[in-house]
């Protein structure tokens, strides 16, 4: 079980890392999400089951759809731009 | 210049907290610890310690956090509220499937959620989570039809209520055994792992999800409704 | 014999994480990486579920029942956004 821990830990560094070098503002919002993700697995294995079901419940939707609409609402709207 | 910097700074931030984070666990519990574990399932009978803390040990930190989640929400929708004469741009209307599918399954996200925050005191979740969960089942309504109708009046006297009624709980502590938020006579402790256990706690749990979920409803909706700058192009 | 089933349907479900990551960290564009995150949440709720019987106890489960509930939203907000929808 320690191997999945070890890859679920990589995986989480290496998109951490890849998440701050995006271009596109749309693909680094889905690297924080799988993070989330991740981070809700690391909280069951470390028997936290409340803070992983919290995690869940507010990354799964919320976060992501509050930072689409913010995304949204402050781009460019003659050039469409993602700034 | 700041290309170089912000890497060495990064990096000396990580080796600061490999420093400072003990990796291995403590050898022995803290003495509140202690007695949250030997004596939570004696004073509350519910099966879930954590919520009996959050709940009864720790009552009035949880009457902060949901004063607290009040407090920044309002704060969040008075920013982005409709204003007279804004011109929003005209969604993509959905394709059936995601306008039938989101139908069809708000009711069972919505009981999901209830679930959830009902049964606080015997599985791993709570009025937060659940509430969560409630506003999510709203949001997926408004991704498939962003301009529908809304009640927005019940929502905000779901909200109100619920944390007055949660005070008025605390009041009713004192009224009868003598300390706000107290958890003792009030209600009958019950059988243990039962649905009508453990005395106040499910109704304070039902109380704080439904505040949750129609707050985070009430700001989703807000922030996909919040005005672009005057004489936009529609 | 139980061990040797969940050590195996474990690695598995780390094999397709490593390719699900992959896409999600190299896909040209962002529909790519969109699907890779929907591939990312459904290959999670196993791994989830292996972490609850590994540690034997049955509450764990409901995290990966919330995962597997709300997991599609996430997508449908991006998918809504690309088309100009949300």
């Amino acid at each position: 079980m320690i191997f999945v821990d070890v890859l679920v830990c990589a995986a989480m560094i290496a998109t951490a890392i890849a998440a701050v070098f995006q271009r596109s503002l749309i693909s680094a919002v889905i690297m924080v999400g799988f993070i989330s993700l991740m981070v809700s697995y690391l909280f069951v294995r470390m028997d936290a089951p409340d803070v992983a079901m919290t995690e869940a419940a507010i990354a799964a939707g919320l976060t992501t759809v509050i930072f689409l609409i913010a995304i949204r609402r402050t781009e460019d709207t003659e050039s469409g731009d993602k700034e | 210049m700041r290309q170089i910097l912000t890497p060495i700074v990064l990096l000396l931030l990580g080796a600061v907290l490999w420093q400072a984070v003990p990796f291995t666990a403590p050898a022995d519990i803290s003495e509140i610890g202690r007695r949250f574990v030997e004596f939570g399932v004696a004073d509350n009978r519910a099966a879930n310690i954590v919520t009996s803390v959050i709940v009864n040990y720790r009552g009035l930190d949880t009457l902060g956090e949901v004063s607290v989640l009040f407090l920044s929400v309002t704060g969040a929708i008075f920013v982005l509220r409709r204003r007279e004469g804004l011109i929003l741009a005209t969604p993509t209307p959905s394709s059936e499937l995601v306008a039938t599918g989101a139908r069809l399954l708000f009711g069972p996200i919505l009981l999901f959620g209830a679930y959830i925050f009902a049964h606080g005191h015997l599985t791993p979740g709570g009025g937060f989570q659940g509430g969560a969960i409630v506003a999510s089942s709203v949001l997926l309504l408004l991704l498939a039809d962003r301009d529908r109708a809304m009640a927005h009046n019940a929502l905000g006297w779901i909200e109100s209520m619920s944390g007055f009624l949660y005070v008025v709980v605390g009041m009713v502590g004192i009224a009868i055994a003598g300390s706000f938020l107290s958890n003792k006579g009030i209600l009958p402790l019950g059988l243990w792992n039962d649905l009508f256990s453990a005395g106040l706690i499910p109704v304070i749990y039902v109380l704080v999800g439904l505040k949750v979920g129609s707050e985070l409803a009430t700001l989703i909706d807000a922030m996909m409704h919040s005005g672009e700058k005057e004489g936009t192009q529609a | 014999m139980a061990e040797i089933i969940l050590v195996t349907a474990l690695g598995l479900a780390a094999v397709a994480l490593i390719m699900g990551l992959y896409r999600l960290l190299a896909g040209p564009c962002t529909v790519t990486r969109a699907i890779a995150l929907d591939l990312l949440t459904l290959i999670t709720i196993p791994l989830l579920v292996g972490a609850a019987v590994w540690a034997g106890r049955a509450v764990y489960v409901d995290v990966a029942l919330v995962y597997g509930i709300l997991a599609f939203l996430g997508v449908l907000a991006l998918a809504r956004y690309l088309e100009k929808g949300i």
